[in-house]
């Protein structure tokens, strides 16, 4: 065979490599098929992933004003340069990249003539991380370096202006606590998709801009970047729209708002004022405040340490997270329980001598002398402690805890803002558990004149003042228009509720509130002096509550001041202030109506 | 004269020239699609290059098939001994593209060389004196080994592998020292197991660092080669430096699917995921089956099919022995090169630089490829009996 005795090359030889090549082409044709036909879908969602990065963008927020219209938080055009790092891209690894960005920005920095702010890190960051946004280098910039940035005779390549929207308060301070402020940090992706860049966002920190984040925020859009194997960008497409948040609606209204904010300047208080029918909230002021603006876009870090430091903290809520003792202000809800329980009957005499006595305790009413033989609306109106010593300690604890609990004591009022503070409405278990100790008469006593273990907000007093301004019927409180309105009735009987509410309009005709009185009003209020040991030092937290006008009150409020002399004498002007900013004063009818000094009003 | 080459051209081998010019037309455009984001405009007029070398190529392409067979064989030797002569001066004055010196005044002889070394076998092992047994083995190792030897050092490891199969397959056709042969297949298919084996071993089991690095260095191959060969083993490794090409090119064909993206909406080479460097050359398949689909591809591969059927049909047809045997080791390196470069494409062999024959950009190997078919055409023509008409 080796000789090669044929001299012709057999066909079926060349039959077999036809063969063999056909099989080759069956081959790659079948393993073509796998690849293009049967991998299609996982090969092209490889090479989408690959090349196509999403740069989220969000909607603008939503505005906020207040029940007529005036705007209380708005977007403004911050004007800020921008490098676009794609422009000023280098070949090769990145930190030549972020070299070149680096250069720019000092090189701008000099001729601006502005100090760089942004670091080196951050610069790094943004290249690696957010490379398709632009880089803020300089935010929020003034006339005077835009001007210069435009008359800048050297070429800045891939330098631009770049308006972004930043959150803006028209008016100030004015109810910052409700309003909050907002923050930047970087947003969350939105559900099922991979962001691959975007820049800090919005968020509400506090306040209704995080109450109602959701809805001020709207909906971020995308933008899908397709990008070659370097990192370019190669093409653009729109995804989804951004939507813009919605514009929010308060309740508050910005004249009473103000009133009450100046009323309290220089203080430490709060007040809130509520419209009894519904439970919208007109004004809810806390001082000292802060002013918002502050916070964007970003706040400087020795603004915020101040802020957290200040001993007087004025970035506290005190009308909705701080906790006091309501003294005197309390009484209204002995009284009313006291009625309902059949404790007392509402003419029947006590006798005041200056101090109630409960076997080893005594306890000084305000009136060292004593009240005398007192009634229960001559009692509301001199606020006598031994009066309502005494009826609470014959109603009984549970009785008033019971009404207390119905008005929303100890518990969230359910407000729509963040961060409420409960307060305390102290039972004999808690008392057990918390304090090691049994639930004694003295106890009752101290609760029956808003004193002791009791710890209310501004906010809850406003709403129980409201809720007897309102014969009864409690009234959810809320600052958003569209917030759902919900009403729970108390179920008090009629004659009850007049006796504790004519006791109040007493108060504020006759009684320790007549510094609340206004012209051609029917007003209706408490005092209260809630005095602590704070530390061995006494200290005093005055408040008035009211409501007017008295037969159809359609305004109620609780207005604190810590520190202070006496409600009276302290916070009864500022509740005057804010009524008359509300129903106006009508004039003197005749000068010799008006008394020519007003009595010394004392105690509360 | 003029009539009598005219008749001549009448019995051209139609199948033969219609399927060439259907995938050199095919390239043409192609080159085209994946030159055309080039920057450099002489690079994106690359497909008008491709068309000109076409246009000579056919000339010589016609040229060659007039002449008479014996003629082509009665110059083999001088066109072996100036490729030879070509290869060795490489080292010396060639230029340097690509990590490899392998051009000589704008041709790179490694093409040429591998038509003329067909062209000696063919007349060694397929005149009517020829001796089959292991002498004529021994002689086409010589004449095979010098070049590729040469062509190694280049170094073109793709370009002298081509030539094994080619060689083997005219081998075979031939008869020529069968047991000899197939002990060599054999111990090359060993051999080959081995050394994939000893990367396989090297990167699987739990060795010490200084092993592992033993018994890569056993295989005695260029690290690159070792990472292609580890690429290949192991897909996923590597994706962004080695594995690059392959992962790239894989999601080129693979994304095209069914009915393509639709010519000049490549992504993969547009987006420069496929290295521009590549996408006109040893990865211009890629391009088309990102573009054209699998339709697309299917239909290159059965022009292929047509092409190597009908060089086998004149193969068969001929008269003339020696032919027969350059038609067959003609076509067996079209095979190849073809086999190769598109497994490599979708990844069932490992990469290596060899081009796509008609459609890879590549004037050398255009031109040679496109004068090994007008040989085809001149056995078709002349290599039969007179008076028979095809």
């Amino acid at each position: 065979m080796e000789s090669g005795g044929q001299k012709q090359t057999s066909s079926w030889r060349i039959a077999l490599l036809a063969l063999v090549f056909a099989a080759g082409v069956a081959v790659l044709g079948s393993g073509l098929y796998r690849v293009q036909v049967v991998q299609n879908p996982s090969f092209s969602r490889d090479q989408l992933r690959q090349s196509v990065r999403r740069v989220q963008e969000p909607g603008l927020r939503g505005r906020i004003f207040d029940r007529n219209g005036i705007c209380l938080a708005e977007n403004r055009a911050s004007y800020c340069i921008a490098f676009y790092v794609e422009e000023l891209r280098k070949r090769g690894p990145w930190i030549r990249t972020i070299d070149a960005v680096n250069t720019e920005i000092d090189r701008l920095a000099a001729v601006l003539g502005v100090p760089r702010v942004i670091s080196v890190a951050a610069v790094s960051n943004h290249v690696i991380n957010s490379r398709y946004m632009p880089l803020l280098a300089w935010r929020d910039v003034g006339q005077e370096i835009l001007a210069r940035w435009a008359e800048t005779q050297e070429v800045f390549p891939g330098v631009d202006v770049y308006v972004q929207p930043e959150r803006s308060y028209p008016q100030g301070a004015l109810a910052a606590h409700v309003l909050g402020y907002v923050k930047r940090d970087m947003p969350l992706p939105l559900p099922g998709e991979r962001v691959h860049f975007f820049l800090p966002e919005m968020f509400g920190a506090n306040g209704v801009e995080r109450q109602y984040n959701a809805l001020l925020t709207g909906r971020s859009g995308g933008k899908l970047i397709r990008v070659d194997a370097r990192g370019y960008k190669h093409a653009v497409y729109q995804g989804e729209e951004a939507v813009a948040g919605q514009d929010l609606h308060l309740t508050l209204d910005v004249r009473i708002q103000r009133t009450l904010e100046q009323a309290l300047r220089g203080l430490r208080g709060a007040g809130v004022v509520l419209d009894p029918r519904n439970g919208e909230v007109l004004a809810m002021a806390s001082a000292p405040a802060y002013d918002a603006n502050a916070f964007a876009p970003y706040i400087s870090t020795g603004l915020w340490r101040s802020l957290n430091t200040d001993p007087h903290l004025p970035l506290f809520n005190r009308a909705l997270q701080g906790g006091y003792a309501p003294g005197s202000t309390f009484k209204p809800v002995t009284a009313i329980a006291a009625l309902i329980h059949g404790a007392v009957e509402p003419e029947t005499l006590h006798t005041c001598t200056g101090v109630f006595e409960l076997g080893t305790m005594r306890l000084h009413c305000w009136n060292t002398y004593g009240h005398g033989a007192i009634a229960l609306r001559k009692a509301i109106e001199q606020s006598c402690n031994s009066y309502f010593c005494h009826i609470g300690y014959t109603v009984g604890y549970e009785a008033i805890r019971t009404e207390a609990a119905k008005l929303g004591l100890g518990q969230p009022t359910g407000i729509d803002l963040p961060s409420e503070n409960r307060g305390l409405l102290p039972t004999d278990e808690w008392k057990r558990k918390q304090l090691k100790d049994r639930w004694r008469p003295g106890d009752t006593c101290h609760i029956a004149i808003g004193q002791g273990l009791l710890i209310t907000t501004p906010l809850q007093m406003a709403l129980l003042t409201a809720t007897f301004a309102n014969y009864g019927k409690l009234c959810r409180p809320h600052v958003a228009r569209h917030a759902p309105e919900s009403v729970r009735d108390m179920g008090w009987p009629a004659d009850a509720l007049k006796w504790v509410r004519t006791g109040m309009r007493d108060v504020a005709e006759l009684g320790t509130g007549r510094r609340v009185r206004v012209r051609g009003l029917e007003v209706a209020a408490k005092t209260g002096t809630a005095e602590f040991d704070a530390g061995g030092v006494r200290r005093k937290n005055t408040w008035v509550t009211a409501f007017a006008p008295f037969e159809q009150p359609t305004v109620a409020m609780a207005v604190m001041v810590e520190d202070g002399e006496s409600g009276g004498l302290t916070v009864a002007p500022i509740v005057r202030e804010v009524l008359v900013s509300i129903f106006g004063e009508a004039p003197p009818e005749d000068a010799a109506a008006e008394p020519a000094a007003m009595p010394d009003v004392r105690g509360d | 004269m003029l009539k009598q080459i005219l008749l001549r051209f009448q019995r051209l081998n139609p199948l033969l020239l219609t399927c060439m010019i259907a995938l050199i037309v095919i390239g043409v455009a192609f080159v085209y699609s994946a030159c055309s984001i080039r920057e450099d405009p002489e690079l994106r007029m690359l497909y008008l290059r491709h068309a000109k070398i076409g246009c000579v190529g056919l000339v010589v392409y016609l040229a060659l098939a007039a002449c008479p067979f014996a003629t082509l064989l009665h110059w083999r030797w001088v066109a072996y001994g100036a490729c030879l002569v070509m290869l060795i001066l490489v080292p010396f004055i060639g230029e340097t593209t690509m990590g490899g010196r392998r051009w000589l005044f704008g041709i790179q002889p490694s093409e040429p060389a591998k038509v003329a070394i067909i062209l000696v076998l063919a007349q060694l092992y397929g005149h009517p004196d020829a001796k089959r047994g292991v002498g004529a083995f021994l002689v086409t190792l010589l004449v095979v080994g010098i070049p590729a030897v040469l062509i190694l050092l280049q170094p073109d490891l793709g370009t002298a592998m081509v030539l094994v199969p080619t060689v083997l397959a005219m081998l075979f056709a031939a008869n020529v020292a069968p047991r000899w042969v197939w002990s060599c297949v054999l111990i090359g298919g060993v051999a080959v197991g081995l050394l994939l084996g000893m990367i396989y071993a090297a990167e699987k089991a739990d060795l010490t660092p200084e092993k592992r690095e033993a018994l890569i260095a056993a295989t005695h191959l260029k690290p690159h080669q070792v990472r292609r060969l580890q690429v290949f083993l192991f897909p996923d490794k590597d994706v962004l430096s080695s594995g690059y090409n392959r992962r790239q090119s894989e999601m080129a064909v693979g994304s095209g699917g069914m009915r393509g993206k639709g010519y000049l909406k490549g992504e993969q080479y547009m987006l420069g995921y496929l290295p521009p460097s590549v996408s006109s050359n040893d990865f211009i398949f890629a391009v088309l089956a990102e573009e054209a689909g699998f339709v697309g591809s299917l239909t290159v591969l059965l022009l292929f099919l047509g092409l190597f059927w009908s060089g086998l049909w004149v193969a068969g047809r001929s008269q003339d022995n020696a032919g027969r045997l350059f038609c067959v080791g003609v076509i067996s390196l079209l095979f190849s090169h073809m086999f190769i470069n598109i497994a490599m494409t979708i990844g069932m062999m490992p990469i290596t630089g060899l081009p796509l024959p008609f459609i890879s950009y590549g004037r050398s190997f255009m031109l040679s490829m496109m004068a090994a078919l007008g040989g085809v055409q001149s056995v078709s023509i002349h290599g039969r009996e007179s008076g028979i008409r095809f």
